[in-house]
């Protein structure tokens, strides 16, 4: 059957009225070979041309891990005529279970002319009930913000590291938080980034006889790749906002200075070099060098301790992938509030 | 919408992702940890796996310390050491390691992240008898503690079997390996069987004892290691649904079994001994029984948990030795067929007895003499050469009032929580057939791990090792539940070995069900097996 068996194109061109009726359709069908799961609504918007066949690739390797309804949705907000186009399909994958396809459903939407105001039907009209609603939003956001939307968004995923303007678009994204009056987790794809990094860094401190270096931290590099030092910046927020390190001054672009509880200075250096978003991280505390780098190998990190020309025993971790798919796995596969990533963005918003 | 609480175990739910964030041993919480998913790096150590030669530890324990190191969980500072009889250099230890780990470890081995891993691992050759071989151990481990930074803390891991147990602790004390220094820690996790009996259980308990406290000790029982029986503490206390109707007043009985396919195998030798009764009813079954009826713990600490499951085995009936053929049944396969294929009978195997009255199937009718089980019957079953592999428990609720639709519905509610393989759980419920007369039939409401998280569970192994590197003996059994476990089947195995009115042993043929006086144990109270 044509909308099941193909994972990239769009399926089966379907009415508006119909989307429900076609979807029950398309499973009875196939039924005894597939299963369909679903833990999830996953809205994704975009309004760049051709995004539509590019966000269904995308979902084919994203549902390979993560069941859910996916709500593909390609907008024209300047056309001169209103209309939608919709399709089915199904991204179907060999379950660790068995023998048995798991899949999942795709509805695809092209939308013409006036988004505002088709977006929360289109969105609201064809959720999954009782599933959380992940809105995946690949464009910078719009003012206003429709809350007719938003109040039934439980996390809303971004990436802010190609915004042009960080603190205009927080702040929309603050407000319709606010205005949604429930708790919507806002998720950062370039927070994500950081995932595999804070972890490695995190390590180093697990055991309470590490804990007094936290004290004695007089610098911080970071080397980050061409088009990622808001990345880097947040790195810097995050250890400022779990040290409770104060920003002091600015030094340039890339030098900064904050001050810890005890009023101890803390230089922090970031520079631009060829590599992966952050490529290398080196903490000095005291006389000891904390190293995350990235390994020759690619997707594992480095990590070590010790001092200046000292021996170390470096140890390999996973680096993670920046990627889209990888990146949206990582965030799917987290729960909970983001209350850190909060605490990191108010501690260098000035900066981002 | 106003909020409300789920259960009072909601706030425990909380504590438990305070805990996730938290290892045992990590009194002072690490801020740089707040908010990451992963938990907490254990503190470095030196794990000595004794008997590094056998198949458990090329099996199970060095992939799983394998996959543990992949996925970034191992601390950085950390040294496996091997300790058995045969001649090996580190070399020829490690190759072996890699062979074994490339064969069984569930993610694929990458070259890089073995050779780095590699690196952590020697081996030590020694007797487990002999004396000098645990004083050269200790100064091998000092000089490990000098060179990889393991600060002092030792894990030893007996894999040995367990007749080796009571040298191995004589000597690590002798050797004054069981005394930690200032803010290090030893522990010992201690492989099933714990004993044979009471008795024989409480020597080794007094033996292990002698060396390492009670908090030292990690008795591993890998069932518990599984997502699946985790998942039955938050499937019972985070959803408020179950809650009002896990009680005498809304369940019927309930089933657990344990089935497999395979023969004895090659495992003649200490099966011929122990049967099947002590081989998995003493230890897993009684554990996931322990799981599903437990009542709700006060917190999440180990010992929390343990005390409310030790109430559960201390509350199993005991039944006079007359009583036990008519509430216990015990039989052994004959040949016949697995998959089609034609298999020999037990008493066939290779070293088994030709006249061999080991059990290799038992079922069991169970009550919990407590207020919330009083009267609910609670049948076990587990075999070996069983049609199918499968390990679930059911709860098969009561009918609802016979009036209206219910007048002829023979079939109850069943809530079923599959352990493997197919991890999930179903809920067996009844919905009108469509058409203008009332027809009635069950249909399934099922939910697969395997379909809905694509995530592959880590090995029980993983997550086990690295509680015991962590401090955290939640999921460990206790002195007192292993030892109210045997206090329980004693009593069983005496009467099958008994002198007169020994109860049958039933034979039924590889690839069925068990014999029919399983089935009896049901069929006496008007239910019978559920069919899997």
């Amino acid at each position: 059957m044509a909308p099941i068996a193909e994972t990239y194109s769009l399926g089966l061109p379907v009415e508006i009225g119909s989307i429900d009726h076609e979807l029950k359709k398309l499973w009875r069908e196939s039924e005894g070979a597939m299963t369909r799961a679903s833990l999830m609504n996953l809205a994704v918007y975009s309004e760049e041309p051709g995004s539509l066949k590019k966000n269904t690739q995308l979902m084919a390797r994203i549902t390979e891990n993560h069941a859910c309804r996916a709500i593909v949705i390609e907008a024209d907000c300047n056309a001169q005529e209103d209309g939608v186009d919709a399709w089915i399909s199904a991204h179907c994958h060999v379950s660790r279970a068995g023998s048995k396809q798991v899949c999942s459903e795709q509805i695809s939407f092209c939308l013409n002319g006036g988004c505002t105001t088709q977006l929360p039907n289109i969105v609201l009209s064809n959720l999954d009930s009782d599933l959380p609603l992940y809105l995946w939003w690949q464009q910078e956001f719009h003012n206003p913000m429709d809350p007719q939307l938003w109040t039934w968004v439980d996390r809303v995923i971004y990436d802010s590291r190609p915004w042009q303007d960080f603190q205009a678009q927080m702040r929309l994204v603050e407000s319709a938080q606010a205005e949604a009056k429930q708790r919507i987790v806002l998720c950062d794809l370039n927070w994500t980034r950081l995932d595999k990094a804070r972890f490695a860094l995190a390590q180093f401190f697990d055991h309470p006889a590490s804990h007094h270096h936290f004290a004695k931290i007089k610098k911080v590099r970071i080397d980050y790749a061409s088009g990622f030092r808001s990345t880097a910046l947040l790195f810097v927020g995050w250890l400022a906002a779990q040290l409770n390190w104060r920003s002091e001054k600015t030094d340039g672009e890339n030098k900064l200075q904050f001050v810890g509880s005890s009023g101890r200075k803390i230089d922090i250096e970031m520079r631009q070099r060829d590599g992966e978003p952050i490529h290398e991280v080196a903490v000095t505390a005291g006389d000891i060098e904390f190293l995350i780098t990235h390994a020759k190998c690619g997707d594992l990190l480095e990590i070590s301790r010790g001092k200046a020309g000292g021996k170390r025993v470096p140890q390999l971790m996973p680096a993670g992938k920046n990627d889209s798919v990888s990146l949206m796995s990582e965030e799917l596969m987290r729960g909970g509030p983001h209350h850190v990533y909060l605490h990191a963005i108010n501690c260098v918003r000035e900066l981002l | 919408m106003r909020e409300f609480s789920l259960s009072p175990f909601s706030g425990n739910l909380r504590n438990l992702r305070i805990r996730m964030n938290r290892a045992a041993d990590q009194p002072e919480p690490n801020p740089l940890r707040e908010g990451l998913a992963t938990r907490p790096v254990p503190q470095p150590c030196s794990i000595v796996i004794f008997g590094a030669t056998g198949d458990l530890a090329h099996r199970k324990l060095v992939p799983a310390l394998y996959n543990v190191a992949a996925d970034g969980d191992l601390p950085p500072a950390v040294a496996i050491l091997g300790f058995a009889r045969r001649k090996k250099s580190d070399e020829e230890f490690r190759r072996d390691l890699e062979e074994a780990t490339r064969k069984f470890s569930r993610q694929a081995v990458r070259d890089e992240i073995w050779k780095t891993f590699a690196q952590s691992i020697f081996y030590h050759q020694s007797e487990f008898g002999d004396e000098s071989g645990y004083k050269r151990l200790a100064k091998r481990l000092d000089e490990i503690d000098k060179d990889h930074g393991t600060r002092g803390n030792r894990l030893f891991y007996f894999a040995a079997a367990p007749d080796q147990f009571e040298p191995i602790l004589k000597h690590l004390k002798a050797a004054g390996l069981n005394e930690t220094c200032k803010g290090s820690w030893v522990r010992v996790i201690v492989e099933k069987p714990f004993g044979t009996d009471l008795a024989s259980a409480r020597e080794l308990n007094r033996i292990v004892h002698n060396s390492f406290t009670e908090e030292q000790t990690y008795r591993i029982d890998h069932f518990l290691g599984k997502e699946t029986a985790q998942n039955i503490l938050v499937l019972r206390f985070a959803n408020a649904i179950f809650s009002p109707l896990w009680n005498t007043h809304y369940i019927d009985h309930v089933q657990i079994t344990a089935a497999e396919t395979l023969g004895v195998g090659t495992r003649a030798g200490y099966y011929e001994h122990a049967g099947a009764l002590r081989d998995m009813v003493q230890n897993h079954l009684l554990q996931l029984l322990c799981l599903t009826a437990m009542e709700p713990p006060t917190d999440l600490g180990a010992d929390s948990i343990r005390d409310e499951k030790v109430k559960v085995v201390r509350s199993l009936r005991r039944w006079p030795r007359n009583e036990i053929a008519v509430n216990v049944v015990r039989g052994q396969y004959t040949k016949g067929a697995i998959h089609g294929d034609p298999v020999a009978g037990y008493r066939q195997e290779e070293n088994v007895n030709p006249d061999s009255q080991t059990e290799t199937f038992v079922a069991l009718r169970l009550f919990i003499d407590n207020w919330r089980w009083a009267d609910v019957p609670i049948y076990m079953r587990v075999g070996k050469r069983l049609p199918k592999s499968a390990t679930e428990i059911s709860i098969h609720f009561k009918k609802a009032p016979a009036v209206l639709f219910n007048k002829d519905l023979h079939d109850l509610n069943v809530l079923v929580i599959r352990i493997q393989p197919d991890e999930g759980i179903a809920l067996r419920i009844h919905a009108k057939v469509p058409g203008t007369s009332f027809h009635i039939e069950p249909v399934k409401m099922d939910f697969h791990y395997g379909t809905s998280f694509g995530k592959a569970s880590p090995e029980a192994y993983e997550r086990l090792l690295l509680d015991a590197m962590s401090g955290d003996a939640t999921l460990f059994a206790r002195r007192d539940e292993v030892e109210q476990a045997w206090a329980f089947i004693d009593p069983i195995e005496e009467a099958w070995h008994a002198k007169k009115d020994v109860p049958e042993l039933f034979f039924h043929p590889a690839g069925s069900w068990g014999p029919e006086a399983a089935d009896d144990l049901l069929a006496r109270d008007g239910r019978a097996w559920r069919r899997l």
